[in-house]
């Protein structure tokens, strides 16, 4: 996979998105979400992706999770051309490689938060106890360590935002996705959860590709891409 | 096993539709239990058929006797080895107590026992009941059940006209009988034999027989045996019907219709009510968790292990609804016989208990349902795409 992303010549890229066409079919209709994106997001880097609704911003989120596959081109993140690979090994590389962070949070509400950042881990082959204390370092990143034994209705939507923040981080992926993560926050925990992507970034060197609306939040990231009805904006 | 207890925690997300399945569940485990072991008791005397024994009853029914003259004739047939005159005594120890119901019939001991080796009697019991005019021989079970030993002299009352006389019948247990249940599987070890001789004697000489049990040398004639007997009394008021002793145990069975056949149909449809209800509460619990599934597959779930959670959830519906069900049907069959009304018409089955072989078809016919309900919600969450659930959030 490495040399792959060699012959491109993007070795320094995390992310590297290369002639990506999505097209979406209903009934005999062709839809282009996208047509034609190249974008080459640097390892540590904090992108913004900006545009109008329906502009294809989330589908190329998707596509860079690897939650979705391109009609055509190329998505080569952390090494790997996810456009190639089948459901399981798709399954498997984005539990090692890619921390997603929803817009809703999208907690299990039966779990404790501390039991919600393991989640993932339960895909490895650490014990228990282990993956309890990675989840509770987690937490403690996320500055939530005394509330690890909460369910998530029992947190306010900053808390839970934190909590989801932690899940995405706690497998030490390469790449951290955002979708809209303060689109469902007030302007203080919006700003809360902005300062922790940040730390992120600066501190542990996440690569961040962020979907958003917000002018202010974007201007957190070290660049900010436009996409308008599926073009990626020059500029 | 490190996913079990994230089952276990979505089945408590709603307890109250979670409880409520498990107690469907459990109902039709339940049911199907207790049906199987009323086909199982039912049916089970059958085992115990011998096919070189034949019964010879009145043609019209059960419940008109046979003149004992037929005795001597039955037993010139060619073919016949030997004959015992049975009738059924229906004696209790308190007629006011009709509970405590076990079969008692009045026989001529040395022919009867010499057809049914399956009753196994110590030599010197043995010798002394047939000696002894008001001798008996109770099974283990009786014996254990209403604590008589050897030399206890015990009184029945017979509900039946003919065998009233005013008084209770006084018999002494000279013998206990038992069985070998791997060489004679389903002896019935409840019964207990007295002398026909003294039914007669303390009637008045005015009773008949109930039936014949009549043992052949081959078994391959029983059919023109058989025959021959019933012709022998064709012109007779009181006319014969002879079959197999299998034959005459099913027919008995069968006087209430096809019980198999009825319970079992019983079963059938209660068990697909309960599959459907399952699979409803399991494709409901499923579509609430759309978002939840699209997070575990974003999380890099795989497919396989999504579908294998949901249908681990409804296995363990499954298996807490059988294991409700298998103890409420084991508390009822044991319940059933003290219950006034329904108790009378199921205390005549012997060894009526929930077997290790029922309580298991029991659990597997639970756990089948559980998976078989939860299989089609567990392939939708298999197939269902990220994108497509997280666009639905």
């Amino acid at each position: 996979m490495a040399t792959m992303a060699t012959e491109i010549g993007t070795a320094a890229a995390t992310v590297n998105v290369q002639n990506v066409r999505k097209v979406y079919h209903r009934d005999s209709q062709e839809i282009v979400v996208l047509d034609g994106i190249n974008l080459s997001v640097p390892q540590g880097e904090f992108v913004a992706l900006m545009g109008p609704s329906g502009s294809g911003k989330t589908t190329l989120l998707n596509l860079i999770a690897g939650i979705d596959r391109p009609t055509s081109g190329s998505v080569i993140v952390a090494d790997t051309n996810v456009a190639t690979l089948s459901e399981g090994a798709l399954a498997k590389w984005r539990s090692h490689n890619v921390g997603f962070i929803f817009q809703f949070y999208n907690l299990i509400p039966v779990l404790t938060a501390v039991e919600n950042v393991a989640l993932p881990l339960m895909l490895s082959p650490l014990s228990g106890k282990q993956r309890r204390e990675r989840a509770l370092t987690a937490l403690k990143i996320v500055g939530l360590a005394d509330r690890s034994q909460h369910y998530p209705k029992q947190l306010s939507g900053g808390q839970e935002q934190r909590v989801a923040i932690a899940r995405a981080i706690v497998t030490d992926p390469k790449v951290l996705v955002a979708d809209e993560p303060t689109g469902d926050l007030d302007a203080k925990s919006a700003e809360e959860i902005l300062n922790l992507m940040q730390t992120l970034n600066q501190e542990f060197k996440k690569t961040i590709v962020m979907v958003t609306h917000d002018p202010r939040a974007a201007q957190r990231a070290h660049s900010q891409k436009h996409l308008e009805k599926g073009v990626l904006l020059k500029g | 096993m490190k996913y079990v207890p994230f089952i276990l925690k979505h089945l408590r997300r709603n307890w109250i539709r979670t409880s409520s399945t498990v107690m469907a569940m459990a109902v039709c485990i339940f049911l199907f239990c207790t049906l199987q072991t009323f086909i199982k008791a039912v049916t089970w005397n059958l085992q115990s058929a011998n096919a070189s024994r034949l019964v010879t009853r009145h043609n019209v029914g059960l419940i008109f006797p046979l003149p004992l003259a037929y005795e001597a004739r039955i037993e010139a047939v060619p073919g016949v080895k030997r004959v015992s005159i049975l009738s059924w005594f229906g004696g209790y120890r308190d007629i006011n107590k009709r509970t405590e119901f076990f079969p008692n019939m009045a026989v001529e001991p040395e022919t009867y026992l010499a057809m049914y080796p399956e009753y196994l009697i110590p030599e010197d019991q043995k010798q002394a009941f047939f000696r002894d005019a008001r001798g008996c021989i109770v099974g283990r079970d009786t014996a254990k059940n209403f604590h008589w030993k050897i030399g206890d002299t015990v009184q029945l009352e017979s509900f039946i006209p003919t065998y009233r006389i005013g008084k209770p019948f006084e018999f002494v247990v000279d013998g206990v009988y038992d069985s070998d249940p791997v060489r004679y599987p389903g002896t019935d070890l409840t019964q207990m034999f007295f002398k026909y001789k003294y039914l007669y004697e303390a009637t008045g000489r005015q009773v008949q027989a109930g039936t014949y049990t009549i043992e052949i040398n081959d078994p391959n004639q029983a059919g023109a045996i058989s025959k021959t007997i019933d012709s022998l009394f064709e012109n007779s008021d009181a006319q014969t019907h002879t079959e197999t002793e299998s034959a005459f145990r099913a027919g008995f069975t069968s006087m209430i219709g096809n019980l198999t056949l009825l319970l079992n149909g019983i079963a059938i449809a209660v068990m697909f009510t309960i599959l459907l209800v399952t699979a409803n509460t399991m494709s409901m619990a499923v579509r609430e968790r759309r978002t939840e599934i699209a997070v575990l597959k974003t999380l890099g779930f795989p497919s396989g292990l999504v579908m294998g959670l949901v249908l681990g959830e409804s296995l363990v519906l499954g298996a807490l609804g059988g294991t409700v069900g298998i103890l409420l049907g084991s508390f009822m069959i044991k319940a059933l016989p003290h219950l006034p009304f329904i108790g009378d018409a199921v205390r005549g089955f012997p060894n009526l208990g929930m077997s290790f072989f029922v309580g298991g078809l029991g659990m597997a016919v639970a756990l089948f349902l559980g998976v078989f309900a939860g299989f089609v919600p567990a392939s939708l969450a298999y197939r269902a795409r990220v994108t497509e659930l997280l666009r639905q959030i």
